[in-house]
């Protein structure tokens, strides 16, 4: 048996597996389910969730994060050994996605404006730069609350995905 | 003498190319795509007859050069060209250049193109053929307090927007007069940027439009029908995202003034090819004429779901010279079409682009649904264009059953590896205003501030962490799901140890 703590759209979730004669035995906060999943294809399966019918893809995302893609959406989704969870709780850590330092380009494009300044203190969703891609322009935001340390782009220069933009304290 | 087209070079990419290549393949046209370096696989390219390279992959070194593609007609032998949606469809130099080499151009004359492009002489047009404008004036920018003393008159708030505008470009809306002065200025220099031309005009700001278009075919006989309304205020930036025909609130009487008043601006204009008339809607139902798109649109579709009609063979047929086959009074409207432009864009994140491959790519299909779709399975999107990837089509008998079913259709898409707005159109197909069809153009903006869309019901996030655990606790135990075969490696040695042997008979060297 395998017990994880899953966070999907910033809901937490105590899911328990278990594999027993060819079916899955699945606990989600203490709910019994049983689920069989049919292989489809290298990343896409077939779940029947107490009969209920579902066709997911489940891609890795980096270390224990995953992309469910499912009923057409893309569903970001992070999974951790639920005992490890609760040791890292407990000793304080922060739970859930925590401000990364470093900050890449989402899309490739060209940097149409920088919106902020080493030492600039950033709220969620204040705009960071404005980047053009696709004949449109595209006002970053700042995914939590901040504090920038570098810069590394201004604008006028073009950047590829993942490029280095911006570094957080 | 009816010319008679044989072969058709579509200037254009995506959906709108496979789109064209449809209704030529239809008419036993051939069909010429063209192409750029990022494009080389490209859907439509493998959905065309015959295709020629034009160039590097941003498209003003390919899809925008009037030289290379006016040099891929000639060298194909094709003896039309069809502009598609954007790139160079309102471009007057370009349909004169066609024209100039012996080749169709199939949208209105040039001059037509210049004329309607024009916003303050398509205003001047309308109002000589007895339209009602919005209240405003053509103003010198150089003059500010001639442009505010104007602007009182029409009232605030107020819109200032560039004569040769577009997308939202040099637009800036002003509630008060302190703010005019300002926004005067960077709207005219922001259209000087955009389009090489500062002139900028006001008009009284309507603070409840609905956006309301007419779909007008004219021929060269100078017989003009119009195939009554679309409805596109669902929109995001200035940029449509969710179409309807018909409109909720157009009754017949208010569908015959308005579509009378669409067929006099395009006769008085010499008007010849589909295009649309666009119209401003306010709460008491009058309409106001906003521009003309000399163009095929891109939502189209649903007005070919309402009327049994495939615009892009009537535009053939009318740049072969023949009559429309039509007339108003046979032009008849069946049940409710819905269009969700489904773009590759983040919508939990401000809509931004995403690129990438498509690894999985399943659209929907069943009764009353039509996917025009620009992409396949490992398709790639790439940066360099419009992000628009497949447009949804649901037909129902009525507004109810279009709306139900284009739920149902949002749901059966799987797609895996790029971001989409699936998600978004599936939530404003929940939303109340949009069931009741209380609709205007700040829609989104007013019930989703923030763009605070609620992407994932409670169900669907549940699922998904059932799927995520599942999916670790299978690659940790590396046990193969399903089959029942519990142990992949032992079945697979056994395979080995069969193979082997077998290698072994012959001697074992290979």
């Amino acid at each position: 048996m395998s017990r994880y703590h899953v966070v999907v759209d910033g809901k937490e979730f105590d899911v328990e597996v278990n594999y027993r004669s060819e079916q899955y035995e699945v606990s989600v906060n203490g709910r019994a389910l049983r689920v069989q999943s049919h292989r489809l294809g290298e990343s896409r399966s077939l779940l029947l969730v107490d009969n209920q019918s579902l066709e997911v893809d489940v891609r890795a995302n980096g270390e224990g994060c995953k992309i469910v893609f499912m009923k057409g959406m893309e569903v970001p989704a992070s999974v951790e050994d639920y005992n490890l969870a609760q040791i890292r709780k407990t000793a304080g850590f922060k739970s859930g996605p925590s401000v990364e330092s470093a900050f890449r380009a989402p899309m490739p494009g060209l940097v149409i404006d920088v919106r902020v300044q080493p030492g600039q203190k950033v709220k969620r969703g204040d705009p960071l730069l404005v980047i053009e891609a696709m004949k449109m322009e595209n006002i970053i935001k700042a995914k939590a609350d901040a504090v920038v340390k570098v810069t590394h782009v201004s604008s006028g220069r073009s950047v590829e995905k993942g490029d280095l933009l911006l570094e957080f304290e | 003498m009816r010319k008679s087209v044989k072969k058709i070079l579509i200037a254009n990419r995506g959906e709108i190319a496979v789109r064209v290549m449809r209704a030529c393949r239809d008419l036993d046209i051939t069909s010429v795509a063209v192409y750029s370096e990022c494009d080389k696989t490209a859907y439509h390219v493998r959905m065309s007859d015959e295709a020629v390279y034009v160039g590097n992959s941003p498209s003003t070194e390919s899809y925008l050069v009037h030289d290379h593609i006016i040099g891929a007609a000639k060298k194909t032998h094709a003896d039309a060209i069809h502009p598609g949606y954007g790139f160079l469809a309102e471009n007057p130099e370009f349909a004169q250049r066609c024209t100039d080499e012996g080749l169709i151009f199939i949208g209105p004359k040039p001059e037509t193109i210049r004329l309607l492009g024009d916003k303050l002489q398509a205003r001047a047009l309308a109002l000589k053929a007895g339209l009602t404008v919005i209240p405003g004036a053509d103003i010198d920018s150089q003059d500010a307090g001639e442009a505010l003393r104007m602007a009182r008159d029409i009232g605030f708030p107020v819109l200032v927007k560039a004569a040769a505008g577009g997308g939202g470009k040099g637009m800036r809306v002003v509630e008060s007069e302190d703010l005019f002065a300002e926004a005067l200025t960077s709207a005219s220099s922001e259209a000087a940027s955009s389009f090489g031309d500062g002139r900028v005009f006001i008009e009284r700001y309507l603070t409840k439009p609905r956006h309301i278009e007419i779909q007008i075919l004219c021929d060269q006989h100078g017989n003009c029908v119009h195939l009554s309304e679309r409805e596109c205020s669902i929109q995001r930036r200035h940029q449509k995202v969710i179409e309807e025909s018909p409109s909720p609130v157009v009754t017949p009487e208010l569908r015959e003034r308005i579509g009378r008043a669409a067929v006099n601006i395009a006769r008085m204009s010499g008007y010849v090819g589909a295009g649309t008339v666009e119209f401003l809607v306010d709460e008491n139902l009058s309409f106001y004429f906003l521009e003309v798109n000399t163009r095929l649109q891109v939502e189209h579709p649903v007005t070919e779901m309402v009327s049994g009609l495939d615009l892009v063979k009537e535009q053939i047929a009318i740049a072969e010279g023949k009559k429309l086959s039509i007339r108003q009074e046979d032009v008849a409207l069946r049940g409710h079409a819905i269009e969700c432009r489904i773009y590759a864009e983040d919508p939990s994140e401000g809509f931004v682009p995403s690129t990438g491959k498509l690894m999985n790519y399943r659209p929907p299909s069943g009764p009353g649904v039509r996917i025009d779709s620009g992409v396949v399975i490992f398709s790639d999107i790439p940066i360099y264009y419009d992000p628009i990837m497949v447009k949804l089509v649901v037909w129902g008998q009525d507004r109810a059953e279009a709306i139900s079913r284009t739920k149902r259709a949002l749901e059966e898409f799987r797609i895996s590896g790029v971001k989409t707005t699936i998600g978004f159109h599936r939530v404003i197909m929940d939303n109340e205003r949009f069931v009741n069809g209380e609709l205007s153009t700040g829609f989104l903006e007013q019930e989703y501030p923030d763009n605070n869309y609620r992407l994932f019901s409670d169900d669907l996030v549940e699922k998904a962490a059932i799927a995520a655990a599942l999916d670790t606790f299978v690659r940790e135990r590396r046990i193969t799901v399903g089959n029942g075969k519990r142990h992949r490696s032992v079945a697979s040695s056994w395979t080995d140890f069969y193979r082997r042997s077998n290698l072994r008979s012959f001697g074992g060297s290979r």
